[in-house]
Protein backbone atom coordinates (compact mmCIF):
# COMPACT_ATOMS: atom_id res chain seq x y z
CA UNK A 1 0.00 0.00 0.00
CA UNK A 2 1.35 3.40 -0.93
CA UNK A 3 2.02 5.47 2.17
CA UNK A 4 0.87 8.98 1.53
CA UNK A 5 3.38 11.17 3.27
CA UNK A 6 3.55 13.86 0.65
CA UNK A 7 3.86 17.05 2.64
CA UNK A 8 1.50 19.62 1.20
CA UNK A 9 1.46 17.59 -1.98
CA UNK A 10 5.24 17.78 -2.33
CA UNK A 11 6.97 14.45 -2.98
CA UNK A 12 9.61 13.57 -0.43
CA UNK A 13 12.19 11.10 0.67
CA UNK A 14 11.39 10.16 4.22
CA UNK A 15 13.96 8.50 6.45
CA UNK A 16 12.28 7.25 9.60
CA UNK A 17 13.98 5.95 12.75
CA UNK A 18 16.74 4.25 10.82
CA UNK A 19 19.33 2.37 12.84
CA UNK A 20 22.39 0.70 11.49
CA UNK A 21 25.10 -1.26 13.25
CA UNK A 22 28.47 -2.30 11.89
CA UNK A 23 29.40 -5.12 14.23
CA UNK A 24 28.84 -3.73 17.70
CA UNK A 25 29.18 -0.14 16.63
CA UNK A 26 25.88 1.64 16.12
CA UNK A 27 26.46 4.10 13.30
CA UNK A 28 22.90 5.33 12.92
CA UNK A 29 20.76 5.63 16.04
CA UNK A 30 17.23 6.28 14.91
CA UNK A 31 17.88 8.81 12.19
CA UNK A 32 14.80 10.58 10.86
CA UNK A 33 14.47 13.42 8.36
CA UNK A 34 12.76 14.31 5.12
CA UNK A 35 14.11 15.69 1.86
CA UNK A 36 11.67 17.33 -0.49
CA UNK A 37 11.64 17.34 -4.26
CA UNK A 38 12.70 20.71 -5.63
CA UNK A 39 14.96 21.40 -2.65
CA UNK A 40 18.62 20.86 -1.88
CA UNK A 41 19.03 19.14 1.47
CA UNK A 42 22.49 19.02 2.93
CA UNK A 43 23.60 16.37 5.41
CA UNK A 44 26.32 17.89 7.53
CA UNK A 45 28.54 16.24 10.08
CA UNK A 46 32.13 15.38 10.74
CA UNK A 47 33.71 12.23 9.26
CA UNK A 48 32.30 8.94 10.44
CA UNK A 49 28.95 10.22 11.72
CA UNK A 50 27.03 8.13 9.20
CA UNK A 51 26.26 10.52 6.32
CA UNK A 52 27.35 8.10 3.59
CA UNK A 53 25.67 5.23 5.42
CA UNK A 54 22.36 7.12 5.25
CA UNK A 55 22.77 7.60 1.49
CA UNK A 56 23.60 3.93 1.01
CA UNK A 57 20.64 2.91 3.17
CA UNK A 58 18.26 5.07 1.11
CA UNK A 59 19.51 3.34 -2.05
CA UNK A 60 19.33 -0.12 -0.45
CA UNK A 61 23.06 -0.58 -0.91
CA UNK A 62 23.43 -1.73 2.69
CA UNK A 63 20.89 -3.40 4.94
CA UNK A 64 19.54 -1.41 7.87
CA UNK A 65 18.80 -2.89 11.29
CA UNK A 66 15.51 -1.09 11.81
CA UNK A 67 13.47 1.82 10.56
CA UNK A 68 11.84 2.63 7.26
CA UNK A 69 12.67 4.64 4.18
CA UNK A 70 10.04 5.91 1.77
CA UNK A 71 10.41 7.54 -1.59
CA UNK A 72 7.27 9.42 -2.54
CA UNK A 73 5.41 7.29 -0.06
CA UNK A 74 6.63 3.92 -1.31
CA UNK A 75 9.47 1.64 -0.34
CA UNK A 76 12.33 1.37 -2.78
CA UNK A 77 11.89 -1.16 -5.58
CA UNK A 78 13.90 -1.91 -8.72
CA UNK A 79 11.77 0.60 -10.60
CA UNK A 80 12.68 3.32 -8.08
CA UNK A 81 16.17 3.40 -9.61
CA UNK A 82 14.62 5.13 -12.61
CA UNK A 83 13.72 8.08 -10.40
CA UNK A 84 16.41 8.23 -7.75
CA UNK A 85 20.14 8.02 -8.27
CA UNK A 86 23.11 8.00 -5.95
CA UNK A 87 26.37 9.64 -6.97
CA UNK A 88 29.00 8.28 -4.56
CA UNK A 89 32.44 9.82 -4.13
CA UNK A 90 33.95 7.01 -6.18
CA UNK A 91 33.48 6.36 -9.91
CA UNK A 92 30.86 3.71 -10.54
CA UNK A 93 32.02 2.53 -13.94
CA UNK A 94 34.79 0.10 -14.85
CA UNK A 95 38.05 2.06 -15.31
CA UNK A 96 38.82 0.63 -18.74
CA UNK A 97 35.63 2.14 -20.13
CA UNK A 98 35.67 5.28 -22.23
CA UNK A 99 33.16 7.99 -21.36
CA UNK A 100 31.24 7.14 -24.53
CA UNK A 101 31.04 3.46 -23.46
CA UNK A 102 29.70 4.57 -20.10
CA UNK A 103 27.01 6.59 -21.91
CA UNK A 104 26.10 3.51 -23.98
CA UNK A 105 25.89 1.41 -20.82
CA UNK A 106 23.59 3.92 -19.14
CA UNK A 107 21.47 4.21 -22.28
CA UNK A 108 21.15 0.42 -22.38
CA UNK A 109 19.90 0.05 -18.85
CA UNK A 110 18.06 3.26 -17.91
CA UNK A 111 14.90 4.45 -19.59
CA UNK A 112 15.47 7.75 -17.82
CA UNK A 113 18.85 8.26 -19.54
CA UNK A 114 18.85 11.55 -21.40
CA UNK A 115 21.53 11.43 -24.09
CA UNK A 116 20.99 15.05 -25.07
CA UNK A 117 21.57 16.19 -21.52
CA UNK A 118 24.61 13.89 -21.26
CA UNK A 119 26.13 15.60 -24.28
CA UNK A 120 25.27 18.99 -22.85
CA UNK A 121 27.00 18.06 -19.61
CA UNK A 122 29.99 16.75 -21.48
CA UNK A 123 30.40 20.16 -23.02
CA UNK A 124 29.66 21.87 -19.71
CA UNK A 125 32.46 19.93 -18.02
CA UNK A 126 34.77 20.19 -21.06
CA UNK A 127 35.19 16.42 -21.40
CA UNK A 128 35.52 14.16 -24.44
CA UNK A 129 33.59 10.94 -25.10
CA UNK A 130 36.78 9.21 -26.18
CA UNK A 131 38.54 9.73 -22.85
CA UNK A 132 39.17 6.61 -20.83
CA UNK A 133 37.95 6.75 -17.23
CA UNK A 134 41.18 5.32 -15.82
CA UNK A 135 43.15 8.13 -17.45
CA UNK A 136 41.08 10.98 -16.01
CA UNK A 137 42.29 13.28 -13.26
CA UNK A 138 40.52 13.12 -9.90
CA UNK A 139 38.55 16.26 -10.71
CA UNK A 140 37.45 14.96 -14.10
CA UNK A 141 36.57 11.59 -12.60
CA UNK A 142 34.29 13.39 -10.14
CA UNK A 143 32.76 15.30 -13.05
CA UNK A 144 32.09 12.09 -15.01
CA UNK A 145 30.56 10.58 -11.93
CA UNK A 146 28.30 13.57 -11.53
CA UNK A 147 27.53 13.65 -15.23
CA UNK A 148 26.33 10.02 -15.22
CA UNK A 149 23.89 10.89 -12.44
CA UNK A 150 22.74 14.25 -13.75
CA UNK A 151 22.03 12.94 -17.25
CA UNK A 152 19.29 10.74 -15.87
CA UNK A 153 15.82 12.23 -15.80
CA UNK A 154 15.34 11.34 -12.15
CA UNK A 155 13.39 13.08 -9.41
CA UNK A 156 16.03 12.69 -6.73
CA UNK A 157 19.81 12.96 -6.72
CA UNK A 158 21.90 11.79 -3.80
CA UNK A 159 25.44 13.14 -3.88
CA UNK A 160 28.13 12.01 -1.51
CA UNK A 161 30.97 14.50 -1.03
CA UNK A 162 30.99 15.80 -4.61
CA UNK A 163 33.76 18.28 -3.75
CA UNK A 164 35.99 15.85 -1.91
CA UNK A 165 39.67 16.01 -2.87
CA UNK A 166 39.29 17.99 -6.08
CA UNK A 167 40.91 21.25 -7.15
CA UNK A 168 39.25 24.63 -6.80
CA UNK A 169 38.44 24.97 -10.52
CA UNK A 170 36.72 21.60 -10.75
CA UNK A 171 34.93 22.45 -7.52
CA UNK A 172 33.65 25.66 -9.05
CA UNK A 173 32.44 23.85 -12.13
CA UNK A 174 30.58 21.28 -10.04
CA UNK A 175 29.12 24.01 -7.82
CA UNK A 176 27.86 25.76 -10.97
CA UNK A 177 25.72 22.72 -11.66
CA UNK A 178 23.61 23.53 -8.62
CA UNK A 179 22.61 26.91 -10.01
CA UNK A 180 21.92 25.56 -13.49
CA UNK A 181 18.75 24.13 -15.01
CA UNK A 182 20.30 20.68 -14.51
CA UNK A 183 19.17 20.61 -10.92
CA UNK A 184 15.94 22.59 -10.93
CA UNK A 185 12.80 20.75 -9.77
CA UNK A 186 14.81 17.82 -8.54
CA UNK A 187 15.24 16.79 -4.95
CA UNK A 188 18.89 16.73 -3.96
CA UNK A 189 20.47 15.27 -0.87
CA UNK A 190 24.11 16.18 -0.59
CA UNK A 191 26.80 15.45 1.95
CA UNK A 192 29.77 17.75 2.09
CA UNK A 193 32.45 19.20 4.29
CA UNK A 194 32.87 22.14 1.95
CA UNK A 195 29.82 23.98 3.22
CA UNK A 196 31.24 27.36 2.14
CA UNK A 197 31.00 26.34 -1.52
CA UNK A 198 27.31 25.65 -1.47
CA UNK A 199 25.92 27.44 1.57
CA UNK A 200 24.07 29.92 -0.61
CA UNK A 201 22.52 27.10 -2.63
CA UNK A 202 21.08 24.79 -0.03
CA UNK A 203 17.52 24.93 1.23
CA UNK A 204 17.69 22.65 4.18
CA UNK A 205 20.31 21.34 6.58
CA UNK A 206 20.25 18.09 8.50
CA UNK A 207 22.93 18.20 11.11
CA UNK A 208 24.14 14.76 12.11
CA UNK A 209 26.47 13.82 14.91
CA UNK A 210 27.31 10.46 16.36
CA UNK A 211 24.51 8.72 14.44
CA UNK A 212 21.68 11.04 15.49
CA UNK A 213 20.07 14.06 13.89
CA UNK A 214 21.02 17.01 16.10
CA UNK A 215 19.08 19.62 14.21
CA UNK A 216 17.06 19.90 11.01
CA UNK A 217 16.41 23.41 9.78
CA UNK A 218 15.40 25.47 6.80
CA UNK A 219 18.28 27.72 5.74
CA UNK A 220 16.10 30.57 4.51
CA UNK A 221 14.01 30.60 7.67
CA UNK A 222 17.04 30.70 9.94
CA UNK A 223 18.59 33.42 7.82
CA UNK A 224 15.44 35.57 7.80
CA UNK A 225 14.15 35.00 11.33
CA UNK A 226 17.39 34.65 13.26
CA UNK A 227 19.80 36.38 10.93
CA UNK A 228 22.20 33.43 11.10
CA UNK A 229 24.16 31.63 8.42
CA UNK A 230 24.51 27.85 8.25
CA UNK A 231 28.03 28.17 9.66
CA UNK A 232 26.65 30.21 12.62
CA UNK A 233 24.13 27.49 13.42
CA UNK A 234 26.77 24.78 13.11
CA UNK A 235 29.07 26.65 15.45
CA UNK A 236 26.23 27.12 17.92
CA UNK A 237 25.26 23.46 17.92
CA UNK A 238 28.80 22.09 18.13
CA UNK A 239 29.91 24.55 20.81
CA UNK A 240 26.88 23.96 23.03
CA UNK B 1 14.56 -10.36 -19.82
CA UNK B 2 15.98 -7.72 -22.07
CA UNK B 3 18.14 -6.26 -19.31
CA UNK B 4 19.23 -9.76 -18.32
CA UNK B 5 20.51 -10.38 -21.86
CA UNK B 6 22.24 -7.00 -21.84
CA UNK B 7 23.92 -7.93 -18.59
CA UNK B 8 25.02 -11.27 -20.05
CA UNK B 9 26.45 -9.45 -23.05
CA UNK B 10 28.20 -6.99 -20.75
CA UNK B 11 29.68 -9.73 -18.58
CA UNK B 12 30.80 -11.62 -21.65
CA UNK B 13 32.55 -8.56 -23.08
CA UNK B 14 34.31 -7.87 -19.79
CA UNK B 15 36.10 -11.23 -19.93
CA UNK B 16 36.35 -11.46 -23.69
CA UNK B 17 39.96 -10.30 -24.10
CA UNK B 18 41.24 -12.68 -21.45
CA UNK B 19 39.06 -15.40 -22.94
CA UNK B 20 40.66 -14.91 -26.35
CA UNK B 21 44.08 -15.23 -24.68
CA UNK B 22 42.86 -18.42 -23.01
CA UNK B 23 41.68 -19.80 -26.36
CA UNK B 24 44.98 -18.92 -28.08
CA UNK B 25 47.06 -20.47 -25.28
CA UNK B 26 44.90 -23.63 -25.45
CA UNK B 27 45.32 -23.89 -29.21
CA UNK B 28 49.08 -23.35 -29.01
CA UNK B 29 49.55 -25.87 -26.20
CA UNK B 30 47.53 -28.53 -27.98
CA UNK B 31 49.27 -27.99 -31.30
CA UNK B 32 52.57 -28.30 -29.44
CA UNK B 33 51.24 -31.53 -27.88
CA UNK B 34 50.52 -32.92 -31.35
CA UNK B 35 53.87 -31.90 -32.79
CA UNK B 36 55.94 -33.04 -29.79
CA UNK B 37 54.19 -36.39 -29.43
CA UNK B 38 54.17 -37.13 -33.15
CA UNK B 39 57.86 -36.29 -33.55
CA UNK B 40 58.78 -38.24 -30.44
CA UNK B 41 56.94 -41.28 -31.74
CA UNK B 42 58.48 -41.06 -35.19
CA UNK B 43 61.93 -40.51 -33.68
CA UNK B 44 61.44 -43.59 -31.55
CA UNK B 45 60.24 -45.56 -34.55
CA UNK B 46 63.26 -44.47 -36.58
CA UNK B 47 65.68 -45.36 -33.78
CA UNK B 48 64.15 -48.77 -33.27
CA UNK B 49 63.57 -49.65 -36.91
CA UNK B 50 66.98 -48.51 -38.15
CA UNK B 51 68.96 -48.97 -34.94
CA UNK B 52 67.66 -52.38 -33.95
CA UNK B 53 66.83 -53.47 -37.49
CA UNK B 54 63.23 -54.15 -36.59
CA UNK B 55 60.47 -54.32 -39.19
CA UNK B 56 57.67 -51.76 -39.13
CA UNK B 57 55.17 -54.50 -38.32
CA UNK B 58 57.24 -55.68 -35.34
CA UNK B 59 57.71 -52.14 -34.14
CA UNK B 60 53.95 -51.52 -34.16
CA UNK B 61 53.39 -54.88 -32.49
CA UNK B 62 55.90 -54.10 -29.71
CA UNK B 63 55.41 -50.37 -29.30
CA UNK B 64 51.76 -49.94 -30.37
CA UNK B 65 50.50 -47.81 -33.19
CA UNK B 66 50.14 -44.08 -32.72
CA UNK B 67 46.67 -42.94 -31.69
CA UNK B 68 45.16 -39.67 -30.49
CA UNK B 69 45.13 -41.28 -27.06
CA UNK B 70 48.85 -40.62 -26.88
CA UNK B 71 48.24 -36.90 -27.45
CA UNK B 72 45.40 -36.48 -24.96
CA UNK B 73 47.56 -38.19 -22.34
CA UNK B 74 50.52 -35.93 -22.95
CA UNK B 75 51.52 -33.22 -20.48
CA UNK B 76 51.04 -30.37 -22.93
CA UNK B 77 47.49 -31.44 -23.63
CA UNK B 78 46.69 -32.10 -20.00
CA UNK B 79 48.01 -28.70 -18.91
CA UNK B 80 46.03 -26.90 -21.61
CA UNK B 81 42.83 -28.36 -20.15
CA UNK B 82 43.96 -27.78 -16.57
CA UNK B 83 44.91 -24.18 -17.42
CA UNK B 84 41.43 -23.44 -18.79
CA UNK B 85 39.75 -25.16 -15.82
CA UNK B 86 41.82 -23.22 -13.29
CA UNK B 87 41.30 -19.85 -15.01
CA UNK B 88 37.54 -20.39 -15.22
CA UNK B 89 37.43 -21.54 -11.61
CA UNK B 90 39.27 -18.39 -10.54
CA UNK B 91 36.91 -16.34 -12.69
CA UNK B 92 33.89 -17.80 -10.87
CA UNK B 93 35.16 -15.79 -7.89
CA UNK B 94 36.60 -12.86 -9.79
CA UNK B 95 33.38 -12.25 -11.74
CA UNK B 96 31.92 -11.04 -8.42
CA UNK B 97 34.91 -9.63 -6.62
CA UNK B 98 36.05 -7.46 -9.53
CA UNK B 99 32.94 -5.31 -8.96
CA UNK B 100 33.99 -4.52 -5.42
CA UNK B 101 37.73 -4.33 -5.81
CA UNK B 102 39.78 -1.21 -6.47
CA UNK B 103 38.83 2.43 -6.37
CA UNK B 104 36.16 2.04 -9.03
CA UNK B 105 33.17 0.53 -7.31
CA UNK B 106 31.15 -0.81 -10.20
CA UNK B 107 29.01 -2.71 -7.72
CA UNK B 108 27.27 0.60 -6.87
CA UNK B 109 26.13 0.87 -10.46
CA UNK B 110 25.13 -2.78 -10.78
CA UNK B 111 23.03 -2.72 -7.62
CA UNK B 112 21.37 0.52 -8.70
CA UNK B 113 20.30 -0.78 -12.10
CA UNK B 114 16.53 -0.67 -12.57
CA UNK B 115 16.31 -4.43 -12.87
CA UNK B 116 15.87 -7.33 -10.45
CA UNK B 117 19.17 -7.95 -8.71
CA UNK B 118 18.71 -11.65 -9.35
CA UNK B 119 19.43 -10.83 -13.00
CA UNK B 120 23.01 -10.01 -11.98
CA UNK B 121 23.29 -13.46 -10.45
CA UNK B 122 21.86 -15.18 -13.52
CA UNK B 123 23.85 -13.03 -15.94
CA UNK B 124 27.14 -13.86 -14.25
CA UNK B 125 26.22 -17.56 -14.12
CA UNK B 126 25.20 -17.51 -17.78
CA UNK B 127 28.49 -15.83 -18.74
CA UNK B 128 30.44 -18.56 -16.93
CA UNK B 129 28.42 -21.27 -18.71
CA UNK B 130 29.00 -19.60 -22.08
CA UNK B 131 32.74 -19.56 -21.40
CA UNK B 132 32.71 -23.23 -20.37
CA UNK B 133 30.67 -24.40 -23.35
CA UNK B 134 32.73 -22.18 -25.63
CA UNK B 135 35.87 -24.01 -24.54
CA UNK B 136 34.16 -27.38 -24.92
CA UNK B 137 33.15 -26.43 -28.46
CA UNK B 138 36.70 -25.26 -29.11
CA UNK B 139 38.01 -28.62 -27.91
CA UNK B 140 35.73 -30.51 -30.28
CA UNK B 141 36.89 -28.30 -33.13
CA UNK B 142 40.52 -28.71 -32.12
CA UNK B 143 40.21 -32.49 -32.13
CA UNK B 144 39.34 -32.42 -35.82
CA UNK B 145 42.33 -30.15 -36.54
CA UNK B 146 44.64 -32.27 -34.39
CA UNK B 147 43.48 -35.48 -36.06
CA UNK B 148 44.32 -33.94 -39.41
CA UNK B 149 47.73 -32.84 -38.14
CA UNK B 150 48.45 -36.34 -36.90
CA UNK B 151 47.53 -37.69 -40.34
CA UNK B 152 50.09 -35.35 -41.88
CA UNK B 153 52.82 -36.16 -39.41
CA UNK B 154 52.40 -39.89 -38.85
CA UNK B 155 52.33 -42.24 -41.86
CA UNK B 156 49.18 -44.35 -42.12
CA UNK B 157 50.98 -47.62 -41.33
CA UNK B 158 52.11 -46.29 -37.96
CA UNK B 159 48.81 -45.00 -36.70
CA UNK B 160 45.29 -46.10 -35.90
CA UNK B 161 42.59 -43.49 -36.45
CA UNK B 162 40.31 -43.94 -33.47
CA UNK B 163 36.96 -42.25 -33.26
CA UNK B 164 36.86 -39.45 -30.66
CA UNK B 165 34.64 -41.45 -28.32
CA UNK B 166 37.42 -44.03 -28.03
CA UNK B 167 40.33 -41.83 -27.07
CA UNK B 168 38.41 -39.78 -24.53
CA UNK B 169 36.62 -42.69 -22.94
CA UNK B 170 39.07 -43.74 -20.26
CA UNK B 171 40.49 -40.47 -19.04
CA UNK B 172 39.64 -37.08 -17.56
CA UNK B 173 38.23 -35.91 -20.90
CA UNK B 174 35.20 -38.14 -20.45
CA UNK B 175 33.97 -35.64 -17.85
CA UNK B 176 34.43 -32.63 -20.11
CA UNK B 177 33.11 -34.42 -23.18
CA UNK B 178 30.59 -36.98 -21.92
CA UNK B 179 29.88 -39.84 -24.29
CA UNK B 180 26.11 -39.82 -23.79
CA UNK B 181 23.45 -37.18 -23.34
CA UNK B 182 22.64 -38.78 -19.99
CA UNK B 183 26.22 -38.27 -18.75
CA UNK B 184 26.18 -34.78 -20.18
CA UNK B 185 23.19 -33.82 -18.04
CA UNK B 186 24.70 -35.42 -14.97
CA UNK B 187 28.19 -33.90 -15.28
CA UNK B 188 27.12 -30.46 -16.44
CA UNK B 189 24.10 -30.43 -14.13
CA UNK B 190 26.38 -31.01 -11.15
CA UNK B 191 28.80 -28.44 -12.56
CA UNK B 192 26.06 -25.81 -12.87
CA UNK B 193 24.85 -26.51 -9.34
CA UNK B 194 28.43 -26.16 -8.08
CA UNK B 195 28.72 -22.76 -9.78
CA UNK B 196 25.46 -21.58 -8.19
CA UNK B 197 26.57 -22.83 -4.77
CA UNK B 198 29.88 -20.97 -5.15
CA UNK B 199 28.03 -17.80 -6.21
CA UNK B 200 25.78 -17.98 -3.17
CA UNK B 201 28.75 -18.69 -0.89
CA UNK B 202 30.53 -15.64 -2.37
CA UNK B 203 27.43 -13.55 -1.68
CA UNK B 204 27.46 -14.75 1.95
CA UNK B 205 31.00 -13.40 2.21
CA UNK B 206 30.07 -10.14 0.46
CA UNK B 207 27.13 -9.64 2.82
CA UNK B 208 28.70 -10.60 6.13
CA UNK B 209 32.41 -10.26 5.27
CA UNK B 210 34.50 -12.16 7.89
CA UNK B 211 31.53 -13.95 9.39
CA UNK B 212 30.35 -14.52 5.83
CA UNK B 213 33.38 -16.68 5.08
CA UNK B 214 32.23 -19.08 7.79
CA UNK B 215 28.61 -18.86 6.57
CA UNK B 216 29.72 -19.44 2.98
CA UNK B 217 31.89 -22.44 3.78
CA UNK B 218 29.19 -23.89 6.07
CA UNK B 219 26.58 -23.35 3.37
CA UNK B 220 28.80 -25.14 0.84
CA UNK B 221 29.37 -28.06 3.20
CA UNK B 222 25.67 -28.34 4.05
CA UNK B 223 24.81 -28.35 0.33
CA UNK B 224 27.42 -31.04 -0.32
CA UNK B 225 26.14 -33.07 2.65
CA UNK B 226 22.58 -32.74 1.38
CA UNK B 227 23.74 -33.88 -2.05
CA UNK B 228 25.32 -37.00 -0.55
CA UNK B 229 22.46 -37.66 1.86
CA UNK B 230 20.45 -40.17 -0.23
CA UNK B 231 23.61 -42.17 -0.95
CA UNK B 232 24.78 -42.11 2.66
CA UNK B 233 21.37 -43.03 4.09
CA UNK B 234 20.98 -45.84 1.58
CA UNK B 235 24.43 -47.22 2.29
CA UNK B 236 24.77 -46.84 6.04
CA UNK B 237 21.23 -46.68 7.42
CA UNK B 238 19.04 -48.63 5.02
CA UNK B 239 21.77 -51.07 3.90
CA UNK B 240 21.17 -50.71 0.15
CA UNK B 241 17.39 -50.73 0.39
CA UNK B 242 16.78 -48.67 -2.78
CA UNK B 243 17.22 -49.69 -6.41
CA UNK B 244 19.79 -47.66 -8.34
CA UNK B 245 17.03 -45.98 -10.35
CA UNK B 246 15.21 -44.95 -7.18
CA UNK B 247 18.44 -43.54 -5.81
CA UNK B 248 19.03 -41.69 -9.02
CA UNK B 249 15.58 -40.11 -8.91
CA UNK B 250 16.19 -39.09 -5.29
CA UNK B 251 19.52 -37.52 -6.27
CA UNK B 252 17.86 -35.57 -9.08
CA UNK B 253 15.24 -34.25 -6.64
CA UNK B 254 17.94 -33.35 -4.12
CA UNK B 255 19.93 -31.56 -6.85
CA UNK B 256 16.88 -29.54 -7.91
CA UNK B 257 16.27 -28.57 -4.27
CA UNK B 258 19.93 -27.55 -3.85
CA UNK B 259 19.82 -25.51 -7.07
CA UNK B 260 16.58 -23.73 -6.18
CA UNK B 261 17.88 -23.20 -2.64
CA UNK B 262 21.08 -21.58 -3.96
CA UNK B 263 19.08 -19.26 -6.20
CA UNK B 264 16.58 -18.37 -3.47
CA UNK B 265 19.30 -17.62 -0.89
CA UNK B 266 21.31 -15.72 -3.50
CA UNK B 267 18.28 -13.61 -4.35
CA UNK B 268 17.55 -12.95 -0.67
CA UNK B 269 21.15 -11.88 -0.01
CA UNK B 270 21.28 -9.62 -3.05
CA UNK B 271 17.96 -8.03 -2.24
CA UNK B 272 18.18 -7.53 1.50
CA UNK B 273 21.68 -8.15 2.82
CA UNK B 274 24.19 -7.05 0.23
CA UNK B 275 26.56 -4.19 1.00
CA UNK B 276 28.74 -2.12 -1.25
Amino acid sequence: MKRMILQGGIPVIEVKNVTKKFGRKEVLKGVSFTAEKGQITCLIGINGVGKTTIMQAIMSLIPINSGEIFIDGSKLTKDSYEKIIFIPDTITMPPQMRIGDAFAFMDDFYQSWNQKRAEELLEFFKLEETERISELSKGNTAKVNMLLGLALDVDYLLMDEPFSGIDIFSREEIANVFTSHLIEDRGVIITTHEINDIEHLIDKVVLIDNGVVLKEFNVEEVREKEGKSVIDVLREVYES
Amino acid sequence: MNRYLKLVNFEFNRFFKLYVVLVIVTIIMQIIAVIVESRRYMQEAENVIYGEMMSKADFIKNYEAFTMQRIVQSNWFYWSIAFCAVILLIYVFFIWYRDWLGKNSFIYRLLMLPTARLNLYFAKATAILIFVFGLVALQLFLFSIETQLVKWMIPAEFRVDLPMSEYIRFNYLSIILPSSIFDFFIFYGIGIIAVFIMFTAILFERCYRLKGIIFGISYGLVSFGFFLMPLLINTFVLKNYFFPLELFVMEVIVCIIILLGAIWIGNYLLKYKIRV
